[in-house]
């Protein structure tokens, strides 16, 4: 058996509610800004003389 | 290294283990030993899964990868905002909340033992001989750029990071991970800085994109969809999402960093934090490497960045490769001149003329070390510290020698740390003492802590010897990772799934990937997902209707 640990809390047994969506989109938006960034990046530095 | 170099180097190191050591202090309970008493903020655990991941190969592999094949490694990072994000929504509350210290734990909590103990195994198995390789692949390189003693260098790594690990426990790895890890961005933020303002008059960082771009440097993002290469948008999305989910969501030397978390919220926002961050930091890395291209553009690299394998060469084929260097240097001197003009007046096809040349020189010379060697010859990782040694200012090599250490030393706690944890958890309470006292639990696990340590260090030792070994066992390890992410997708899933599926699920994942490699051409960051998704669905064909 394991030793034993404290029970979980009200907050970890909580649905995901508030900020957190926006926050996911928010990771999420980066993400794709990058990708972006980088892809006009490579566009602009392309390769050859 | 000079006297001040030294300096710098064992204030870091010593500093570092020093304050990790003291923001340990008083963990007497297994839960503080191994989960930190669940009391870390997110900023300390987000810093250290991000020094966890960057092994010390990472940490100069990757700026050798920006300087030899350019910017489109960075793709591989794409899944990885997209992996925290359900991790953060699916699996960190599940974890905390069922009580856990390992991953696996989980599983039985949720099938069964021979499920919990399978997927424990593997990741023994995996972690135990990535922990040699993490302590003996850096010392390779020193000793080479640095001329120390192999076996000496393993020696101080593997015994620092031992006795501030079994010491302290994952508080001491966590908060000396921290400090690693900004350790490791100031060293790679000087060197970017270094080698810009190393470049001549006249060519400013604007001059050195555009050299950098005509050479091919920086081709960060490339939309062709091509299952058969390496690195591309569509594989870094969905198969860098699958990896980062498989590394992040089912491997203990990072699920052990945010079960230390005071709460859910701190947890998920640590998992947020390297979301946003790693994308730009491992774009600033490759960005470092292309830099160093442009400085070698104007200071005449080695040849061979290899020294020793450059001076076996030259023993036994002095006269071919004499030739050899003689065309190099003439073509490097070509380029120099026409890469002047070329971020002067925009001119570039002589300086990519003179740059090809100069690749076949180098081309021959590597044929040669090759048949000199009678082994594949590759110096990416040793182009960075190449940079570092010859064309750095005192001190701020010593602070890039620190990072370097302290990218090995960070990666090395947390999987002796974590390796200990599946020692004790799955093993040593499970099956050898069940029902023991909290206190016997903490001291076997700083035993198990020294014994994973020593093992690495006498592993690493004979790191030469094991080369095959460690190359064959990562490789059958890289086949289990999908495996292990569609076990934990069943177990997180809402749809019906037993022990059994999983278990027949997970080695039918093994040899699905298993057989992707081996029959066909597909890329590695594809075998992943076709592991997972075997998983999963022999896994839920077979567990159907006894849930």
């Amino acid at each position: 058996m394991s030793p034993q640990l404290p029970p979980p809390t009200d907050e970890e047994r909580a649905p995901i509610t508030g900020s957190w969506p926006r926050l996911y989109a928010l990771v999420l938006a980066l993400l794709a800004g990058w990708i972006t960034v980088f892809y006009l990046f490579s566009v602009r530095y392309a390769p050859g003389p | 290294m000079r006297t001040v170099d030294w300096a710098v180097l064992i204030v870091s190191l010593l500093g570092i283990v020093g304050y990790g050591l003291y923001r340990s202090r008083g963990s007497r309970t297994t839960s503080e030993y191994l989960l930190a008493g669940k009391t870390m903020r997110w900023w300390v655990i987000g810093l250290s899964i991000m020094a966890t991941q960057a092994s010390a190969i990472t940490f100069i592999g990757t700026t050798g990868q920006g300087y030899a094949d350019g910017m489109r490694f960075v793709q591989f990072y794409f899944g990885l905002p997209i992996a925290m994000v359900l991790i953060s929504l699916y699996a960190a509350p599940r974890f905390h909340s069922s009580g856990v210290y390992t991953a696996y734990e989980f599983l039985e909590k949720r099938y069964d033992s021979k499920t919990r103990t399978l997927a424990s195994w593997v990741f023994l198995l995996q972690r135990g001989l990535g922990v040699g390789l993490a302590l003996y692949a850096p010392a390779v390189v020193m000793a080479v750029i640095l001329d120390w003693d192999e076996s000496r260098t393993i020696a101080v790594m593997g015994l620092l990071v031992v006795t501030y690990t079994a010491a302290g426990g994952i508080k001491a790895v966590m908060w000396t991970d921290a400090q690693q890890m900004i350790v490791m961005m100031l060293g790679l933020v000087a060197a970017l800085f270094a080698a810009v303002l190393g470049l001549p008059e006249g060519v400013g960082f604007g001059g050195a994109l555009e050299l950098a771009g005509a050479a091919g440097k920086l081709q960060a993002v490339d939309l062709e969809f091509d299952p058969n290469s390496r690195y591309n948008l569509w594989s870094g999305l969905i198969g860098g999402t699958f990896l980062a989910l498989a590394y992040f969501g089912t491997d203990q030397s990072q699920v052990q960093r945010y079960l230390t978390a005071e709460s859910i919220t701190q947890s998920r926002f640590s998992l947020l934090f390297n979301g946003i961050v790693k994308v730009p930091l491992q774009f600033v890395i490759l960005l470092t490497g292309a830099m160093v291209f442009v400085f070698f553009l104007f200071t005449e690299p080695p040849m061979l960045f290899h020294g020793a394998a450059a001076d076996e060469v030259r023993s036994a084929r002095g006269a071919e490769f004499a030739r050899v260097e003689s065309d190099y240097e003439e073509a490097y001197e070509q380029r120099r001149v026409a890469a002047l003009d070329g971020a002067r007046n925009g001119n570039m096809a002589p300086y990519l003329a003179a740059d090809q040349r100069l690749q076949a020189a180098r081309g021959r010379a590597i044929g040669l070390a090759e048949e000199a060697t009678g082994e594949t010859y590759n110096d990416t990782n040793y182009i960075f510290l190449t940079f570092v040694i010859n064309h750095l200012p005192p001190g701020l090599v010593g602070l890039i020698i620190a990072a370097v250490f302290a990218a090995a030393m960070s990666t090395i706690s947390a999987e002796l740390n974590s390796l200990a944890t599946a020692t004790v958890i799955d093993h040593y309470s499970r099956y050898v003492k069940p029902g023991a006292g909290d206190g016997h639990y903490r001291n076997v696990a700083i035993g198990a802590t020294v014994f994973w340590g020593l093992y690495a260090t006498i592993f690493a030792g004979y790191g030469a010897q094991f080369g095959s070994l460690i190359e064959a066992v990562n490789r059958v390890g890289s086949w289990f990772y999908g495996a292990m992410l569609g076990a934990f997708m069943l177990a997180f899933a809402p749809w019906k799934s037993n022990g059994n599926g999983v278990f027949v699920g997970i080695l039918a994942g093994l040899a699905a990937a298993m057989a992707t490699e081996l029959y066909t051409d597909v890329a590695f960051l594809w075998f992943n997902v076709i592991g997972c998704l075997t998983t999963v669905t022999v896994g839920l064909l077979l567990s159907r209707g006894r849930a």
